[in-house]
């Protein structure tokens, strides 16, 4: 059709805004298949691995042997493994976690190099040998023995490798694990012996198996500590958080990136066939069908999606593999290969071609549907006033504001636009420093202010009497709301003179630790305040307790009640002066099978900064896309108002306008809506936030708060209107160009 | 002389396809006076008024407004005489679409260092109670008597009108007219305007008749009739 030559001239005329449209679903069709394939893909790693690998189920140490392995299996309907494992320190800050090999459970996987053929041999696992410098074939010293490194390994319950399993932050510098033989570690003694479980009736949940077998091995006067499940293990959980980030991102964002792209182009749409309505009529006239011309004017609205969309598919193709091993750096699972997910690919190419086809089809259905007398009479829209212009009063302003102003309101639908695009891009661009800021806050908060020690000891079992110089002690035990074991947190018994631990009032006035006091983000998700009593059911012996709460602290440091000791202690029915650990000023010399850890807040700050770091560049990416999309949203509004305010622009330099004054009137109005939307992107943002670590923390247990820190706000603030005086610059020439024969030209309105 | 435009030349194109609109044109107006130029569609007549108010440029020739000599102005100078001298009037009023009568006058208002006073304009013109209305929502009359208000509220030394009534019916046209007549005598603006209405002559001082981009005869007219007793 001749027609169709029109589609090319007017693919050039308006090449710049095509091509923002097909950049914008570009971003958005790869951030659907990149984000949505690392989320598939880690999850799918994480699962075959645990699944070929035979993560655990349970693990706990005790102090002897476990006789009866085989009954209890055959019993229970369950695997079970012993073995051994010592902490040794391999410089001040550096300590590595020495594990007896397994056949039965946690089986590790060899990336690189031979399995253990004999004594002195080590098997390293991977991200620790990588920090560390160590290769199949280098060697280790442990105790002043020589070991060698004989391969790199993946370990099924250290995907996400913490010291302790309550730790947030990993930091391959401070600890790694190894494997060596059983006869190594026996030799050298001090070791921890332990026990993991699998259970083989995948139906049944796993905590009624767990209680199950709690009961008969306590009946059997086993002497269980340190019992976790892995859903309680963060070494496990944790990468399912990633898992659910990247997929509870990777739907919203390009959805609202294709509904913005709707807008835009319906808008387009509408413009052009307006300006094209006397020629429409034409060709009605001349017997051309409205389903000709319907499919005319669609091309365009389905090219630039198929372009994008295609486009954005075949380059996240390549990125997903890179993406998902980004992943892997924090995370320790054998990487598989990829998997392509047909859906998303399917969904990247074909939604927004789906959305953008049907939107455009029924605006230019409904403008098309105008009588050829109607059409050719020309156009009747161009001089409408809409409501907003009718209602608005602007009086009061400069002339230069209200023109601005006015300017704005000329089209409602370009507007929201506008005003969504930059709520949408602000968001995201704050999204990134509200994250950083948050962790920030757990893990500062975690070590600083609340905390006063630099060293946290805790035993395997409880110990009586007093600390030593220069320590403290305290009680701790694990309890959870009933019906709901996931959501476990530590009652801490604390001396009631403690001058190691502070906590403050919601106000920020302290509070005296002789009394029982919640934090504030337990009693949130307890929903409880001062006077309140907590009814909770012990994790160890599965009775219900009562815990009157005095006072709430502001601290964010974690879920924790704090109570006096000797208060805790009877509750537990233990003598007055029980403890299960120390908090130290000093290093203390605690032999290292009487531990279950020992945690140094100096290697916690350590892991938070070496997290920061990769964390960073991944907030300057997020700040940098959302940077180029405000600038494409801008750029897009600006240069329609510019060619519909051709004759306007015109005017003006007739008029005597000067150049600059011109630029400022046309540029300058959409900033009081890309300010507007910037504020209003702050709640957006702050929502969407509180969703998603609603539900991050509950997976692992934690509580992420959304922390808006002002000077990020001004940071975004001071990045969104860089970006718009950049679109201001990218269209000055634009308006430079405008001729003054524009209004000269003696054709009627 | 207020305006004396001397050998004005000025063509578009190249080669075979230049086209000579305007081929040694001379013309000149005293300061308060109204001039009319007369002509067929294409004879060059909004190609001179072009180039006599800044907005496009001469190929040969001088035009000296007000002692100054346009045709050798830089495009800022010209800018700026336009800015402070020059009022516009289109035959199809120009106005901008989405500003309100009273913002129409404030886009001229805006760039003078001392312009008359919006009340005071909008009653000259008679639309203080349209003040608040959108061009959309006038009669075309009504449209270019805003148009004349924002032409005129920077008291202009030269009102440039190219064909104000070329749109209008009889009577519009003779209201809009009078307008000028009026302001022309009230502010001692010097008028220029274009017309292919011979009867509109009548209210000049000066006529000039424009023919394929040649001035084909001056009429100095001593009696100046009132526009509301032009006939056509
Ligand atoms: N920008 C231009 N480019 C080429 N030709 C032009 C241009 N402006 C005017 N012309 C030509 O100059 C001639 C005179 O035009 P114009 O001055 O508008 O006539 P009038 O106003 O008397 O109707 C016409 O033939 C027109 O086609
Ligand atoms: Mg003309």
């Amino acid at each position: 059709m001749v027609l169709n030559k029109r589609i090319f001239r007017m693919m050039r005329e308006n090449f710049g805004r095509y091509t923002g449209i097909i950049l914008l679903i570009f971003f958005a069709s790869f951030t659907l298949v990149v984000m949505g394939g690392i989320g598939q893909n880690l999850g799918r790693l994480l699962t075959s691995f645990a699944e070929n690998n035979r993560q655990e189920d349970i693990s706990f140490t005790t102090d002897y042997p476990i006789s009866d392995i085989g009954e209890i299996e055959r019993e229970l309907g369950l695997s079970m493994e012993d073995f051994i494992s010592m902490d040794v320190e391999l410089s001040q800050s550096q300590t590595l976690r020495l594990i007896s090999p397994n056949q039965k459970i946690n089986i590790p996987a060899l990336n690189e190099g031979q399995d253990l053929s004999s004594s002195g041999q080590i098997l390293l696992e991977n991200l620790y040998a990588e920090a560390n410098g160590y290769l199949p074939g280098s060697t280790i010293e442990i105790n002043g023995k020589t070991f060698t490194v004989t391969g790199l390994i993946s370990l099924p319950n250290y995907i996400y490798p913490l010291k302790n399993p309550f730790d947030i932050l990993v930091s391959y510098s401070n600890f790694g694990v190894g494997i060596v033989g059983r006869e190594d570690m026996e030799a050298s003694g001090g070791y921890l012996r332990g026990y993991t479980v699998r259970f083989d009736d995948s139906n049944t949940s796993i905590n009624q198996q767990a209680v199950i077998l709690r009961e008969r091995l306590e009946n059997e006067g086993v002497n269980i500590s340190d019992w976790i499940d892995n859903r309680n293990n963060k070494r496990m959980s944790v990468p399912w958080a990633s898992v659910t980030g990247m997929q509870s991102m990777s739907i919203p964002i390009p959805i609202a990136m294709f509904l913005l792209c709707c807008i835009i182009v319906g808008i387009m749409n509408r413009r052009i066939i307006r300006a094209e309505s006397v020629i429409i009529g034409t060709f009605y006239a001349q017997g051309y069908r409205r389903r000709e011309l319907v499919r005319h004017y669609m091309v365009i609205p389905v090219l630039l999606p198929a372009i994008g969309g295609l486009s954005g598919v075949l380059l996240a193709l390549p990125c997903l593999s890179p993406g998902v091993n980004a992943m892997l750096m924090y995370y320790n699972v054998p990487f598989t290969g990829i998997e392509w997910n047909v859906l998303h690919i399917a969904l990247g190419v074909l939604l927004p071609i789906i959305l953008m086809g049907v939107s455009s089809y029924f605006i230019i259905r409904r403008q098309l549907s105008q009588t050829p007398m109607e059409l050719m009479k020309g156009d009747k829209h161009k001089t409408k006033v809409n409501a907003l212009e009718r209602v608005v009063n602007l009086e009061k302003f400069k002339f230069n504001t209200k023109y601005k102003l006015r300017e704005q309101m000329r089209s409602i639908s370009r507007l929201l636009f506008l005003l969504f695009g930059i709520m949408g891009a602000s968001a995201l661009m704050m999204l990134g420093f509200t994250i950083q800021n948050s962790l920030n806050h757990v893990f500062s908060s975690s070590t600083e202010g609340t905390y006063d020690f630099a060293y946290e000891y805790s035993f395997r079992q409880w110990h009586y009497g007093t600390a030593p110089e220069d320590a403290e002690v305290f009680s701790a035990e694990k309890f959870y709301p009933e019906g709901n074991e996931i959501m476990e947190f530590y009652v801490t018994g604390v001396q009631s003179d403690s001058e190691m631990i502070f906590l403050e009032d919601l106000n920020g006035n302290p509070l005296s630790v002789n009394q029982t006091i919640i934090t504030r983000p337990l009693a949130e998700r307890l929903k409880v305040g001062a006077g309140d009593t907590v009814s909770v059911i012990g994790k160890r012996d599965g009775k219900t307790y009562d815990f009157m709460i005095d006072a709430v602290s502001g601290t964010q440091a974690g879920q924790f009640i704090f109570m006096p000791i000797a208060e805790l202690n009877i509750k537990l029915g233990l003598p007055k002066d029980a403890h299960i650990g120390y908090w130290s000023n000093i290093r203390l010399d605690i032999p290292g099978d009487q531990l279950s850890g020992m945690k140094s807040l100096e290697d916690v700050e350590n892991a938070a900064s070496e997290f920061m770091g990769p964390m960073l560049s991944a907030i300057i990416a997020m700040t940098a896309s959302a940077c180029i999309i405000g600038l494409i949203i801008i750029f897009l509004v600006t240069s329609l108002i510019i060619e519909e305010s051709k004759k306007t622009i015109s005017l003006f330099k007739i008029f005597g306008y000067k150049k600059k004054e011109v630029r400022s009137l046309v540029l300058g109005g959409t900033v009081y809506i890309v300010v507007v939307g910037f504020l209003l992107g702050i709640p957006l943002m702050a929502l969407s936030m509180g969703g998603i670590y609603g539900y991050l923390g509950e997976q692992i247990n934690m509580v992420l708060p959304v922390i808006v820190n002002p000077l990020y706000i001004i940071i975004c603030f001071a990045a969104i209107l860089l970006t718009y005086e950049v679109s201001k610059m990218m269209c000055a020439r634009k308006v430079d160009r405008v001729a003054m024969s524009e209004a000269l030209k003696s054709n009627a309105e | 002389m207020f305006i004396s435009a001397e050998s004005l030349c000025k063509s578009y194109g190249s080669g075979d396809g230049k086209n000579d609109v305007l081929k040694n044109v001379d013309i000149s107006l005293e300061k308060g006076h109204i001039g009319v130029i007369l002509g067929p569609s294409g004879s060059g007549k909004s190609t001179l008024m072009n180039m006599i108010g800044g907005v496009d440029r001469v190929d040969s020739g001088s035009i000296i407004v007000d002692n100054d000599n346009v045709a050798g102005f830089d495009d800022d100078a010209l800018t700026e005489y336009r800015r402070k001298n020059v009022g516009f009037i289109f035959q199809f009023y120009n106005l901008v679409p989405n500003l309100t009568v009273s913002e129409n006058i404030e886009v001229c208002a805006n760039i003078s260092d001392s312009p008359l006073r919006l009340n005071e304009i909008l009653s000259i013109v008679g639309l203080e109670d349209k003040k608040n209305r959108f061009p959309r929502e006038l009669s075309g009359g009504e449209q270019q008597r805003v148009a004349v208000a924002r032409a005129i509220v920077k008291n202009p030394k030269l009102l440039l009108c190219d064909e104000p009534t070329g749109a209008l019916d009889f009577e519009t046209s003779r209201d809009v007219l009078s307008l000028l007549q009026k302001i022309n005598r009230e502010f001692g603006t010097t008028i220029l305007m274009i017309t292919h209405n011979i009867a509109i002559g009548d209210m000049a001082h000066v006529v000039y008749k424009l023919r394929s981009g040649e001035i084909t005869e001056v009429i100095r007219n001593d009696e100046i009739i009132p526009a509301e007793r032009i006939e056509w």
